[in-house]
């Protein structure tokens, strides 16, 4: 029987960074996560999802050769992806908003800013477990909804500023 | 389940119609986990566990850094790893200043204006004092960071200007 629900969870850490590899893992470890496997950047971290499944991904943004944006955009939309939908954390200590935005763009699922804390990390990961997001798929888009917040009384005109005239939605279920 | 092909119809793909990270049996036991005291405290010990070797590592990128400050692609790089855990490795100050040079090396770059070598080198040695610091002179190395965002910032106005 599961005690701390992770017991089955394959966690997958991105990062080129022996230390921060080191720290990602304990910090899983203390939350109950036994599968973990890691990989050094975007590149291998793809044959790594091949061989094994991932349920979720911790991820650095800057790497080489393959960064984090570029792996995330080659999970979503690579038609050899094993898991288009593995909820990816994004780690970087570029918070600007370009960077952000480029993140969530890629498709990211959650950021978290560097220095890491337990408690930040932690509230990601239940951010997942427990609101997980509705996927959108568009002519330039495949990713979690990047609206965070969806106002029941909203009037206006849905589309986003740079959406193409022809788009619609309808719900999958 | 694959996602399905691309479409000029936008799909909104709802959470119950792609595989979960994890059961909801153990998503609810995951979140009492995530949130408990014993949870907490393991992982405040391993942060603790880490300082020490990430310390270690942030001198070695210190001392590399330091014999070849020329090299800016080096530079570039550790000093956004120091940024990255510094903080996270007890060294705050260390950090900081190690922030500012990051974004003035970001932002030179994305102006494509070229790098005052004075500049970085200022940064490192910042960096390097700070970095073997006592703890007792943190607050000296959060002054010198105050003064160098300030030198940075004036710089970046100038380049951006000219």
């Amino acid at each position: 029987m599961s005690v701390t629900g992770f017991e089955s969870l394959r966690a997958l850490i991105v990062e080129d960074n022996a230390h921060m590899r080191s720290l990602l893992r304990a910090l899983l470890n203390s939350a109950g996560v036994k599968e973990i496997s890691e990989a050094g950047h975007g590149g291998t971290a793809l044959q790594a999802m091949r061989e094994r499944k991932a349920d979720l991904v911790l991820c650095d943004l800057a790497m080489k050769p393959m960064d984090g944006l570029e792996f995330t955009r080659q999970v979503r939309n690579s038609d050899t992806s094993p898991n288009p939908f593995v909820p990816i954390i994004m780690i970087t200590g570029h918070t600007e908003k370009h960077r952000v935005e480029a993140a969530r763009d890629a498709g990211v699922t959650e950021i978290l800013a560097k220095p890491i804390t337990a408690t930040h990390l932690f509230a990601r990961i239940a951010e997942i477990v427990e609101r997980p997001r509705a996927f959108v798929r568009s002519d330039n888009y495949f990713g979690p909804d990047r609206r965070r917040h969806v106002d029941e009384n909203y009037a206006g005109p849905w589309r986003r500023q740079d959406d193409t005239d022809d788009t619609e939605v309808r719900e999958v279920r | 389940m694959t996602a399905s092909r691309p479409t000029k119809k936008a799909q909104l793909i709802a959470p119950d119609a792609y595989p979960q990270m994890m059961s909801r049996a153990d998503g609810a036991r995951a979140l009492l986990s995530l949130r408990s005291d014993k949870t907490l405290a393991r992982a405040q010990g391993a942060m603790e566990a880490a300082a020490a070797p990430m310390k270690l590592a942030i001198l070695g990128y210190v001392a590399d850094m330091e014999a070849n400050c020329q090299d800016m692609d080096l530079v570039f790089d550790h000093v956004h790893e120091i940024r990255g855990f510094a903080e996270t490795a007890g060294m705050a100050s260390t950090g900081h200043i190690a922030e500012i040079l990051c974004r003035y090396m970001e932002d030179m770059r994305r102006i494509a204006k070229p790098l005052d070598a004075h500049i970085v080198a200022l940064h490192v040695a910042a960096i390097a004092r700070a970095a073997r610091a006592e703890d007792g002179d943190a607050a000296m190395g959060e002054v010198v960071a105050a003064e160098l965002g300030a030198l940075v910032a004036r710089r970046l106005l100038e380049a951006q200007k000219g």
